[in-house]
């Protein structure tokens, strides 16, 4: 015996599915340039939806001795960029015997994330480092490839919560300066850090996606000391070269709830 | 028997994915179902009695939503109880069908809701009805229901026979459970069934490493005759459920 | 004329207005909603419940540290997940004519009484009511505990989960629950338990909420763990006097001066 039970029209209506080849990752990134150098953070939580994929997946990366690149959103995407941005870089090494300069990587990063105009990476990038000239600099990237150099940017999944701590506290917004005097242009690297690790605890406390662990990479400018970062714990120099620019990463725990 | 529609079940709902089933045999009824319910692909219970008390000698299995048909039962027990007290006598097992059938017919676009009642009384002795999802109400020498019971048409076909007696009807829900549960994957669990006589109501229990075990697919094929007979027998039989 | 009459129930008379809106483009509010980990164990002496205690609005945390397991009866609680003014007025409501049926009948009341009350109030809302509770107590006829799905289905077992950390709690009481556990293991495998949903699940966090109902007393164990307390800040943010600009000044005085003058002779009276 059948009984079967019909779709209002009768007859049962066909479905379009279609394939969705992204997902979002969570996680926030954040970069701040100083005088004469640049700190670029990220959480190392990976997640999707309510689940959490790993609490260590780098966002932060390495890409010369004075430049970092900082990614977020699709994980994969992400990733492959970074490798991508990294075979590019070899490549110019092998022409031209040295590191492309920070202004250029920004500008080829850009070229690389266009060229995916209509099927982009779905990913915000941070790029930090040292200027030719030995200043700190910050460049954030939207995902087809539109691109400024700023002081400061957050992005990710915290971004609407950090972006506006940061622009009052780095821009210094909303904040009228004691008579006769005025704000100051840079702020010097220990406050810098001091910022950076509040942001993220402040953001673990009220994003869902953000915690388990923070990477802040420093790079200081050819000549500058790097004593400031003796009273943190946790410090790894990660600079290649003499005498050049130097590099320095800081790991940190945060909550994994 | 019927399919559950699922684009009628609204998302997050609590569903039975069930195998259900009634035989009546010469003294009274045999009723059993799996016991798993899932929400989505999570099996919210594992344990699950779908065997719903409904009078006395009246059961029911339920299939679909699990709100729906607690609420169901619910409202049909209310009005048998109120039947026994007004008329002094426990309700025919029609009666309750009927209550059933009125409910589910009524709000058919709002349920989804397969039931089959069963049980004994005095006026016709042991009976099946089942209540698929329209609302309609057909007597059955026997009935399965829910998900599973597509994989067992077949099966029951080719193997009932009328005039078993009590552990005949008993082996053959068993088997046919099993055979479902196997096949479904929104039924499993353990089997659950009852025997409902004049003489009372006994509830079996089959525990999931108990059931009974058909085919086991322990074949290794696309091997050669002679390699296969000097492997060792490693193979470990595949669980049926 | 417009009526005063309010009639029992939902107010539905936004209804069309907001249908309205909505097809216009412009999405609904979101609900605070409690994407939880919340469960329930029975022991030998009766019940523990535990709940986590963070509540989210989408992918923020509205509440750091809010309160799970409501009340229903002195020897009845209800553990909350889904909506969280669903779970909060529904079990308050039932509460409420939990008392109010106590003082009819002379007798302490059952939990299945409170778990048809909410199976049949979900039932008639059709799953709009997003509660998906967990509940349980102790009575007459001993320990109880039960869930309670938004569309009003239920189910009754000797541990339950239910949120979106459920998964992550089940897994736990499915490798560790025992029949007939002693008062300080069940207490420890709920914190096991909520702890698992708190770690694993971005939905749950903060701290674990337990309460232990036994047939003599409730004992409500308001943040028995708290794993997850805030590091101090790297620095103070305290903003120098005058970092505010104004455009213009304006000072009142808020205390009313009054003087009494007495009309026809006598004295004010005494207010010492």
């Amino acid at each position: 015996m059948e009984h079967s039970f019909a779709s209002p029209s009768g007859h049962p209506q066909p479905h379009q599915r279609h394939f969705n080849p992204y997902s979002e990752n969570g996680g926030t990134i954040l970069a701040i340039a100083g005088a004469n150098f640049s700190v670029i953070a990220g959480d190392t939580r990976q997640s999707e939806g309510y689940s959490i994929q790993t609490r260590y997946a780098p966002k932060v990366f390495r890409l010369t001795d004075k430049a970092v690149l900082a990614t977020n959103g699709f994980a994969a995407d992400g990733n492959m960029f970074v490798k991508k941005v990294r075979q590019r870089l070899e490549w110019y090494r092998h022409a031209h015997s040295k590191d492309m300069p920070i202004r250029a990587i920004a500008r080829l990063i850009q070229t690389m994330l266009y060229a995916r105009r209509f099927f982009p990476y779905y990913v915000y990038n941070i790029l930090g480092g040292i200027e030719e000239d030995g200043s700190g600099a910050v460049y954030s990237f939207d995902p087809v490839g539109s691109y400024e150099r700023e002081a400061c940017r957050a992005a990710g999944a915290a971004q609407s919560l950090v972006q506006p701590f940061l622009d009052n506290q780095i821009y210094f917004k909303n904040q009228t300066p004691a008579h006769g005097t005025s704000h100051p242009a840079h702020l010097p690297l220990d406050h810098v850090l001091e910022l950076v690790i509040d942001s993220f605890t402040s953001a673990t406390e009220r994003h869902i996606e953000v915690g388990d662990g923070l990477e802040i990479y420093v790079v200081l400018a050819k000549g500058s000391t790097p004593q400031v970062l003796d009273r943190w714990q946790g410090v790894t120099e990660m600079t290649t070269t003499q005498d050049g620019e130097r590099m320095f990463v800081i790991r940190r725990n945060l909550k994994r709830d | 028997m019927d399919r559950i529609d699922y684009q009628q079940l609204r998302s997050g709902e609590v569903n039975l994915g069930t195998s259900i089933m009634a035989v009546q045999f010469k003294d009274g009824v045999v009723i059993g179902a799996d016991s798993r319910t899932t929400t989505g692909s999570y099996i919210a219970n594992r344990v699950t009695d779908k065997l719903t008390h409904i009078h006395d000698r009246v059961y029911c299995c339920r299939s679909g939503s699990a709100a729906d048909t607690q609420a169901v039962a619910d409202i049909v027990h209310y009005n048998l109880q109120i039947f026994s007290q007004t008329n002094g006598s426990p309700p025919p097992v029609h009666t309750a069908a009927s209550l059933f059938q009125n409910i589910c017919y009524a709000n058919k676009d709002a349920l989804s809701a397969g039931i089959i009642v069963a049980g004994w009384d005095k006026e016709v002795g042991p009976s099946v009805y089942n209540i698929p999802l329209g609302g309609g109400l057909f007597r059955q020498p026997w009935a399965i229901g829910g998900s599973g019971s597509t994989y067992v048409y077949g099966y029951c076909d080719a193997t009932y026979q009328e005039g078993w007696g009590r552990d005949e009807t008993v082996n053959f829900v068993k088997n046919t459970l099993a055979l479902a549960m196997s096949r479904d994957g929104s039924s499993g669990g353990v089997i659950r069934m009852c025997v409902i006589t004049e003489a009372g109501v006994e509830r079996l229990f089959v525990p999931g490493n108990e059931l009974p075990k058909f085919w086991q697919g322990t074949e290794v094929l696309s091997l050669p005759k002679e390699k296969a007979a000097t492997l060792e027998p490693q193979v470990v039989p595949m669980a049926v459920e | 004329m417009t009526s005063v009459f309010s009639p029992p129930g939902f107010n539905f008379s936004n209804q069309s207005r907001n249908d309205f809106i909505a097809e216009k483009g412009i999405p609904m509010p979101k609900a605070t909603s409690t994407g939880t980990t919340i469960v329930g164990c029975l022991f030998a002496d009766g019940i523990v419940l535990g709940a986590d205690t963070r509540a989210t609005e989408g992918d923020i945390v509205a509440d750091k540290n809010c309160e799970k397991i409501h009340y229903i009866t002195e020897s009845i609680r209800c553990c909350g997940a889904g909506t969280a003014a669903d779970t909060e007025f529904t079990t308050a409501l039932i509460s409420s004519n939990m008392e109010l049926h106590a003082l009819s009948t002379g007798r302490k009341p059952r939990v299945v009484t409170a778990m048809t009350m909410l199976k049949q109030m979900l039932f008639r809302h059709h799953g709009n009511i997003g509660a998906a509770l967990v509940l349980g107590g102790v009575d007459a006829t001993g320990p109880h505990l039960f869930t309670v799905a938004p569309h009003g289905s239920t189910d009754k077992l000797p541990y339950v989960t239910m949120g979106s950390g459920s998964l992550a709690a089940m897994a736990v009481f499915e490798s560790s629950w025992k029949p007939n556990m002693s008062r300080d293991d069940a207490l420890q495998l709920v914190k096991d338990a909520i702890s698992a949903g708190i770690f694993n699940d971005l939905g749950s966090g903060s701290n674990v909420d337990a309460c232990i109902i036994t047939a003599s007393h409730t004992e409500m164990l308001r943040n028995v763990e708290m794993p997850n307390q805030r590091v101090e800040k790297e620095r103070q943010y305290r903003f120098a006097r005058g970092t505010t600009a104004w455009k213009s000044e304006e000072i009142r005085k808020l205390v009313v001066s009054e003087e009494v003058i007495l009309l026809a002779g006598g004295d004010e009276m005494d207010t010492t």
